[in-house]
């Protein structure tokens, strides 16, 4: 490989332009000595360039590789820097806990949503299963299985069986008993006795 | 100089802006003034997830009293007859003993208030019922709640349509006049309540109610809503004392369930039924473990953080 093909690669890594053929050709020839003065050059010139901060001959692949030859096994550190990365833990996995919650009270919403969606595309599959036209002989509530027929309550077991439908029916006539706005409240808790 | 033409067109903006809502405001005044001057008479629909049903209302106001009848026309002939907004009797399935606290009296739309929750605006013209109508858009300035978005009778200001959208813009319920008649008064024989209308039994005992009240709160509530009702009443079938709150925002309401589980093995659960969303989670209580039912028309974390945000305040309390 000739030494100006590979520079022309470094500079197109170094410009975050490379594919990955040249990629591959730069890592493989990073363990020669001179291609890593060549790569820190090019850094140099580049930060001249941007006037960026400059660390002149920071070569840390080769002073961690070094550190990494000759690292011992770690001694048993004392008390209290463990204490303080104890703190440090404890308060990194708070946070972790406080996104997870977020997200998971997030995710609780997205459900919820996706739940109405499924509703809505229940109610939109519901008229093909029944066939193209509504019969006068058509009986809706003889395939209806109870007030929630048609909701999301199915395969609730129990004691949510038992106390939802009254509960939503409370609500409902509560609302209704209300009456602030219009008969909307009455016609939703009529819609819960149409079995 | 440029600047000149710069600032007019933003101080033309600054004014147009506020004009806007002021009329989505004025608009809805009219709305809550309508039904307490205007009679009027007509069909409406009603539909959500897994329900479409058909009903008819007549609604007189007469020397400031205001009756209204309600009468489904499909399925079950379920009914309600109200005068001034008390309930005077209601049939069918509709029965169930509910307890009218008596502050409950209804509440009037209050724009002012809703503006603080909701963004009000109109956002263009329809027809609905063959009359012209003026849309009203009431979006939420948060995520607890659900947007409207009202037709109102130009003529009148009566709501023909009303729509429950959630964030995601879709349709949850719908609410729909298909004929309205504001000019004949309805007749007195369409006022009185059928055979099968039954009066309602107010069975909510209403110093626990005061109580259950007091030994409840919330944590945590969304912003804007209030508690405006408490009931105690006992299952007529289990026996067992359920404690109700009702919370509103002036338009969107929930209720919360407090019923101990007395042993019984309950999983938490959550149920959409089209707009109305059911939540259930255990509690511990110094009286043993309880079950909190948030049930309303709010999205379901709101419902969710709702539940795990009761706190019971007196060991004392419903203990009965």
């Amino acid at each position: 490989m000739s030494r100006e093909a590979l520079q022309e690669s470094l500079s197109a890594v170094m410009d975050n332009e490379a594919d990955e053929l040249e990629l591959r050709r730069v890592l493989n020839a990073f363990d020669d000595v001179e291609t890593r003065e060549t790569w820190a050059r090019y850094q140099i010139a580049r930060a001249v360039m941007h006037k960026d901060l400059l660390l002149p001959r920071l070569d840390i692949a080769a002073a961690v590789s070094a550190a990494l030859a000759d690292e011992a096994v770690p001694a048993k550190a004392s008390r209290g820097p463990w204490r303080s990365l104890g703190r440090l833990a404890v308060a990194a996995s708070v946070t972790v806990a406080v996104l997870a919650g977020v997200r998971l009270f997030n995710q609780d919403e997205i459900a919820g949503v996706e739940l109405a969606q499924q509703s809505t595309a229940q109610g939109l599959v519901a008229p093909q299963v029944k066939g193209p036209a509504v019969l006068a002989g058509y009986n809706e509530s003889s395939d209806a299985t109870g007030p929630m027929a048609n909701g999301v309550l199915q395969g609730q077991p129990g004691w949510h069986d038992q106390r939802l439908p009254g509960y939503l029916r409370q609500h409902a006539q509560q609302a209704a008993l209300k009456g602030t706005e219009s008969a909307l409240p009455y016609a939703r808790a009529a819609s819960l006795e149409n079995r | 100089m440029r600047s000149i033409p710069l600032l007019t067109l933003l101080l033309a903006g600054w004014f147009v802006v506020p004009a806007h809502a002021d009329e989505a405001q004025d608009w809805l005044t009219r709305l809550g003034q309508a039904e307490q001057q205007q009679s009027f008479h007509g069909t409406f629909v009603y539909e959500r997830n897994g329900s479409f049903s058909t009903h008819n209302i007549w609604h007189s106001v007469q020397d400031g009293k205001v009756r209204e009848r309600l009468l489904q026309l499909d399925g079950s002939a379920q009914e309600v007859v109200r005068i001034d907004g008390h309930t005077q009797c209601v049939s069918g399935t509709l029965i169930a003993g509910l307890g009218d606290a008596p502050s409950s009296a209804a509440r009037a739309l209050d724009p002012q208030k809703l503006k603080n929750w909701y963004d009000l605006a109109v956002i263009g013209k329809s027809r609905v019922a063959g009359r012209s109508a003026v849309i009203i858009s009431l979006t939420p300035r948060d995520q607890h709640r659900y947007g409207f978005e009202l037709h109102l009778d130009k003529e009148t200001g009566l709501p023909l349509k009303s729509l429950l959208v959630n964030e995601k813009g879709q349709l949850l319920e719908r609410f729909q006049f298909t004929q309205l008649n504001t000019t004949d008064m309805p007749a007195d024989r369409d006022l009185q309540p059928g055979d099968d209308c039954k009066a309602i039994a107010l069975d909510s005992d209403k110093a626990s109610a005061a109580k259950v009240a007091q030994a409840w709160h919330s944590d945590w509530l969304p912003p804007g809503f209030e508690l405006t009702s408490s009931t105690a009443r006992k299952d007529p079938q289990t026996k067992i004392q359920v404690n109700s709150l009702m919370f509103d925002d002036g338009l969107a309401r929930f209720s919360v369930f407090l019923e101990p589980l007395n042993g019984a093995a309950v999983i938490d659960t959550r149920v959409q039924l089209g707009p109305t969303v059911a939540v259930s989670r255990r509690l511990n209580t110094p009286q043993g473990e309880m079950m909190v039912t948030v049930v309303g028309e709010i999205p379901a974390g709101t419902a969710e953080r709702i539940a795990l945000s009761m706190r019971n305040e007196s060991a004392a309390s419903s203990k009965q």
